[in-house]
C-alpha cells in the first residue's frame, strides 16, 4: 500500500552528502587564505607624509652603490604577488599594481623606509622661504626605455596629467599646484597656491611615476624610465622583467631581473615559496608567516606599520552622542588581550589614536588610555539612561583579523553590559554605497600612511569625507587645522600631542592595535627593506647571493 | 460509526507495532542502521545536554590557553582566541540541530500540505504548483540558498526560511506522488461519498497512506539541512560569529589550520559524523517501512 514515490533516489543522494563533506575539507585545507591585514583602505586614498619636510635642503644622491660594475648583475627575483589589472600608472591601486610600475617608472621624489623623502628622478630641491615654491633639480643622462632622453617637460607633462585628469585621486591631491613649468633642460618649478608642508610627500603619491611626455599608451605598454624593462607580459599568469643596462643611478639595480607571478591566494603563495617557485611573497596572514618561521632556505622579515583597525562608534545620535557611553566602551575595552589574541603579539597596541609611535615625534605616551574596569562602564552606561546594558549591532568586514576581532570585543563587552549582535559583511557590502558611514558601531580597517594628518583630515575632521563616527569637536579641528598648515615644526608636535589627548580623552575611535606587515624570501637574496605599503617595496638593491 | 473509527485506529496502531517490531529486527540485524541510530542519539543529547558537557562558553576567551593543541585540559585544543574547542563543538550541536530540526519540521509541515492538496485536487493548481517547484527544484540547493540569504540579509530566521523553501518542493513531490496514487481507492471515494470534508479526507483518510514514505524523506531532509545550515556557516552567510556553528567554525579555523588544525578537525569530523549518522538511520528506516509494507 506504501508506493514509494518515483523521487526516490536515495543511493545517490546518500553518497552525496558524505561527498559534499570531503569536498568542503578539501577546500578548507586549500584555501586557507586570511585576507592581509595591511592595505584594506577604503576607496582610493592618497599616499601623505612624515616629517623633516619644510628644512630639507639639498639632499645627495643615497643608493648610489659606489662599485661602478654594472656587469655583475646576476639572478632573477620571482615575487608572488596578485593579478594586476590596472598598468597606466594613473589608475593603479592595488599593491602589486604599484609594484610593477615602481620597477618600470620612476617617482620624482621617493620616500624610504624610515618615511623620509629622498631624490629620485629629482636630484636635490629648493623650496623658497614662503613655501611657495619648489625648485627641482633633475638627474642626469636619463633615458627612456626606448632609447630617447629624460627631460623636465616629461614631468611637466606627467604633473600635469595627474592634475587635470577628472576623476582621478591625484586631481584633489594637486589641486593646490598652481602651475608647474620647466625652468632649464632638467630643472622643474612647482608653484602651489598655498603652503603644504607635505608637499614632498604628495609628490611621491602612488600614482605620480614620471610618463614621457605625450604618451598615450600607458594602459597598453611600458615605456619608462626605470630600473627593470618589460619583457613580457602575461595578464593572469607574470610580467617578466630585465635590467635596464642604461639606468641612471650606476650600479643599479643589482638583480638581471624580475618577474611578478600572478596568485590570487595567499597559502598557494606561500607554498610556492616553501617549493621554490618564487623567492619572495609580501604579503600573508599572521599565522602563515608564523608557519614560515624556522623554514629553512627562507628568512622572514616583519617591520611595523601605521596601519590599524578603528572600532568607532557614530556620535552624533544616541547612543553614541553621550561622551559618558564613549568612555563606557573605552572602559570595557582591554586591548592588550586584543592584540595578544587578534595579531598574535605582531605590530603595537593602540591607544585609540591614529597617532603611532613610528611617528616618533609626533607620538607621545603622555596621556594614558584608562586601564580596562568593566564595572565603572557599567555604572557609566547606568548614568547615561542604559540601566539594563546596551544592544548593538558590529558591523565587520570578513577580511583579515576582523571577525576574530569582533568576536573578542563582543566577550569584553558583555561584561560591561555591553551586548553586540556581530555583523560580518564582506567588504563591498561593508563599503558599498556608504553603508559604514552609516552605521553606529563599526570596525574599519586604514592602511599605512607616511604621515599622520592623512588620517585626520579624512576621518575625523568635522565633515570629513570618511568622517565614519561623525565625530565633531572644535577644539579638534582648530588642532588638526594648525598641524596641516603650520610651517613651524615644534607647532606641529604640539598640536599632534594635544590631538592624542582630546582623542583618548574623549574620541568616539578605539584603536586597539597596528599592524605589522610581513615578508618572506628565499634566502638566495640579500638587502630587500621591507616597506609598510608592499607596493613601494624597492628591488633595485636587492642582490642575488646564491648559486 | 465511531465504533468503526475507533476500530480502524486500532488496526492502524497494530500494524505500525508490528511495522516498528519488524523494524527493530532489521535495525538490530544491520549494524550500520545501529551505529547511525546510536550517532543521532548521541548528538541529540549532546544536544539537550550541552551546556552541562562543556567545560567553558561558546565565546568564553582564556586568554593564557590560546592556541593549545589538545590536552587534558583542553580536550579538544583551543583556537587562535582561546575558545575551549571540545565546548564550542558540544553547544554547536544544540544551535544546528535546532536549526535543522526546525527548518525540516516546518518544510515538512508546508510541503504534506501542499503536496496533499495539489494531488488530491489535481488540474490546474496541480499544474501550477508543480511547475513552480519544478523551476525551484531546478536550481541547485545551496544556489538557492545564497540567493535566497542575499535578499533576506543573514540571521536565523533567514536560514529557516531558506530550508522550508529550498526543501518544501522536494517533500511536496514525494507526498504528492503516493497521494496520486491513493486518491482513486475504494476507502477514499466512500469517504468522500460519505460526504466528509476535505480536511478530514485529506488528513485522515490519506495522511495515514503518506506517513511511512513521508518518514523516511523527513529523516533524509533532516540530514541534508544539518549539511545545509553547515555549509551556510562556512560561507559566512548564515549564523554570524561567534556562533558555534560547526559550518562556521571550520571557516574560522582554515586561516589558521597550518597552525592549529585541530580548531578545524573537530567541528568538520563532528558534521560528518551526524550527517552520516543521520543517513544511516534514514536508510534504515527505509527498509524498516518498506519491510512493513
Amino acid at each position: 500500500m506504501i508506493m514509494l514515490g518515483t523521487n526516490f533516489r536515495l543511493h545517490n543522494k546518500r553518497l552525496r552528502a558524505p561527498l559534499f563533506l570531503i569536498l568542503i575539507a578539501l577546500v578548507a585545507l586549500a584555501a586557507c587564505t586570511g585576507g592581509g591585514a595591511v592595505d584594506e583602505v577604503p576607496p582610493q586614498v592618497t599616499e601623505v607624509p612624515t616629517e623633516e619636510v619644510v628644512t630639507q635642503p639639498e639632499v645627495s644622491e643615497p643608493e648610489q652603490a659606489e662599485e661602478p660594475s654594472s656587469t655583475e648583475r646576476s639572478g632573477v627575483l620571482r615575487v608572488a604577488m596578485q593579478p594586476i589589472v590596472n598598468i597606466d600608472p594613473i589608475s593603479i591601486s592595488s599593491d602589486s599594481e604599484v609594484l610593477v610600475a615602481n620597477h618600470v617608472y620612476d617617482y620624482l621624489v621617493d620616500i624610504d623606509p624610515a618615511n623620509n623623502p629622498v631624490p629620485r628622478l629629482a636630484t636635490s630641491w629648493e623650496i623658497s622661504d614662503d613655501g611657495l615654491t619648489y625648485v627641482f633639480q633633475l638627474a642626469e643622462g636619463v633615458t627612456w626605455h626606448d632609447g630617447s632622453p629624460f627631460t623636465a617637460e616629461d614631468v611637466v607633462w606627467t604633473f600635469d596629467r595627474l592634475r587635470n585628469t577628472e576623476g582621478t585621486p591625484t586631481a584633489d591631491l594637486y589641486e593646490n599646484i598652481d602651475s608647474i613649468e620647466a625652468t632649464g633642460d632638467l630643472e622643474v618649478t612647482f608653484h602651489l597656491k598655498q603652503t603644504n608642508p607635505f608637499f614632498l610627500y604628495d609628490l611621491s603619491d602612488n600614482h605620480a611615476l614620471v610618463l614621457k611626455a605625450g604618451t598615450t599608451d600607458a594602459d597598453t605598454n611600458f615605456n619608462g624610465t626605470g630600473p627593470f624593462k618589460v619583457v613580457n607580459y602575461s595578464p593572469e599568469d607574470r610580467i617578466e622583467m630585465v635590467a635596464n643596462e642604461n639606468y641612471f643611478v650606476p650600479g643599479l639595480p643589482k638583480l638581471a631581473g624580475l618577474e611578478i607571478i600572478f596568485f590570487n591566494d595567499q597559502t598557494a603563495a606561500v607554498e610556492a615559496l616553501r617549493s621554490g617557485q618564487v623567492d619572495l611573497v609580501m604579503r600573508m596572514s599572521t599565522s602563515l608567516f608564523e608557519s614560515l618561521q624556522g623554514e629553512p632556505g627562507i628568512n622572514t622579515i616583519e617591520i611595523p606599520t601605521n596601519g590599524f583597525d578603528v572600532i568607532r562608534l557614530r556620535s552624533d545620535r544616541a547612543p553614541g552622542n553621550d561622551p559618558r557611553v564613549i568612555q563606557a566602551f573605552k572602559l570595557a575595552t582591554d586591548r592588550e588581550a586584543i592584540f595578544q589574541l587578534v595579531q598574535q603579539g605582531h605590530g603595537a597596541v593602540g591607544r585609540d589614536t591614529p597617532i603611532g609611535p613610528l611617528y616618533q615625534a609626533f607620538y607621545t605616551d603622555e596621556f594614558n588610555v584608562p586601564e580596562r574596569d568593566p564595572e565603572a562602564a557599567r555604572a557609566l552606561l547606568a548614568e547615561a539612561g542604559y540601566p539594563d546594558g546596551l544592544d548593538m549591532v558590529l558591523h565587520t568586514p570578513d577580511t583579515g583579523g576582523r571577525p576574530d576581532l569582533a568576536a573578542v570585543l563582543k566577550e569584553q563587552w558583555a561584561e560591561a553590559g555591553i551586548n553586540v549582535e556581530i555583523s560580518v559583511e564582506p567588504e563591498s557590502v561593508y563599503y558599498g554605497e556608504d553603508g559604514w558611514l552609516e552605521v553606529d558601531l563599526g570596525i574599519t580597517g586604514w592602511g599605512s600612511r607616511p604621515y599622520p594628518q592623512f588620517y585626520l583630515d579624512v576621518m575625523l575632521v568635522s565633515g570629513a569625507k570618511w568622517n565614519e563616527s561623525h565625530f565633531s569637536d572644535e577644539e579638534f579641528d582648530r588642532l588638526a587645522a594648525i598641524a596641516g598648515t603650520t610651517l613651524d615644526e615644534q607647532e606641529r608636535i604640539e598640536a599632534y600631542h594635544e590631538i592624542q589627548r582630546i582623542l583618548i580623552e574623549r574620541g568616539p575611535i578605539i584603536v586597539p592595535y597596528f599592524f605589522a606587515q610581513f615578508g618572506a624570501i628565499s634566502n638566495q637574496f640579500d638587502g630587500l627593506e621591507l616597506k609598510a605599503f608592499a607596493g613601494r617595496t624597492d628591488f633595485r638593491t636587492v642582490t642575488f647571493s646564491g648559486s | 460509526m465511531t465504533t468503526e473509527i475507533s476500530q480502524e485506529t486500532i488496526l492502524s496502531r497494530t500494524s505500525w507495532l508490528k511495522r516498528l517490531t519488524n523494524g527493530l529486527r532489521i535495525l538490530y540485524a544491520s549494524p550500520a542502521t545501529a551505529v547511525g541510530t546510536t550517532i543521532f542519539i548521541l548528538f541529540v543529547l549532546m544536544a539537550l545536554f550541552g551546556p552541562m558537557l562543556a567545560p567553558y562558553g561558546f565565546n568564553e576567551q582564556i586568554y593564557t590557553d590560546a592556541r593549545q593543541p589538545p590536552s587534558p585540559t583542553h580536550w579538544f585544543g583551543t583556537d587562535n582566541l582561546g575558545r575551549d574547542v571540545f565546548s564550542r563543538v558540544v553547544l554547536g550541536a544544540r544551535d544546528i540541530l535546532r536549526l535543522s530540526g526546525l527548518g525540516t519540521i516546518l518544510a515538512v509541515i508546508s510541503g504534506t500540505t501542499f503536496g496533499l492538496v495539489s494531488g488530491y485536487w489535481g488540474g490546474l493548481f496541480d499544474e501550477i504548483l508543480m511547475r513552480i517547484f519544478d523551476s525551484l527544484l531546478a536550481m541547485p540547493a545551496l544556489l538557492l540558498a545564497l540567493l535566497l540569504l542575499g535578499t533576506l540579509g543573514p540571521s536565523e530566521n533567514s536560514v529557516l526560511v531558506v530550508i522550508l523553501i529550498v526543501y518544501t518542493p522536494i517533500v511536496a513531490r514525494v507526498v504528492r506522488s503516493v497521494v496520486l496514487s491513493v486518491k482513486t481507492r475504494a476507502f477514499v471515494e466512500a469517504a468522500r461519498l460519505q460526504g466528509e470534508s476535505l480536511g478530514r479526507i485529506l488528513f485522515r483518510e490519506i495522511l495515514p497512506s503518506v506517513l511511512p514514505a513521508l518518514t523516511v524523506e523527513a529523516a533524509l531532509r533532516f540530514s541534508y539541512a544539518i549539511f545545509l545550515v553547515a555549509s551556510l556557516g562556512f560561507l559566512g552567510v548564515g549564523v554570524q560569529p561567534p556562533n558555534p556553528n560547526w559550518g562556521l567554525m571550520v571557516s574560522e579555523a582554515r586561516q589558521n589550520v597550518s597552525q592549529l588544525p585541530w580548531a578545524l578537525y573537530f567541528p568538520a569530523g563532528a558534521i560528518a559524523v551526524v550527517v552520516i549518522g543521520v543517513n544511516l538511520m534514514a536508510d534504515g528506516l527505509k527498509r524498516i517501512l518498506q519491510a512493513g509494507d
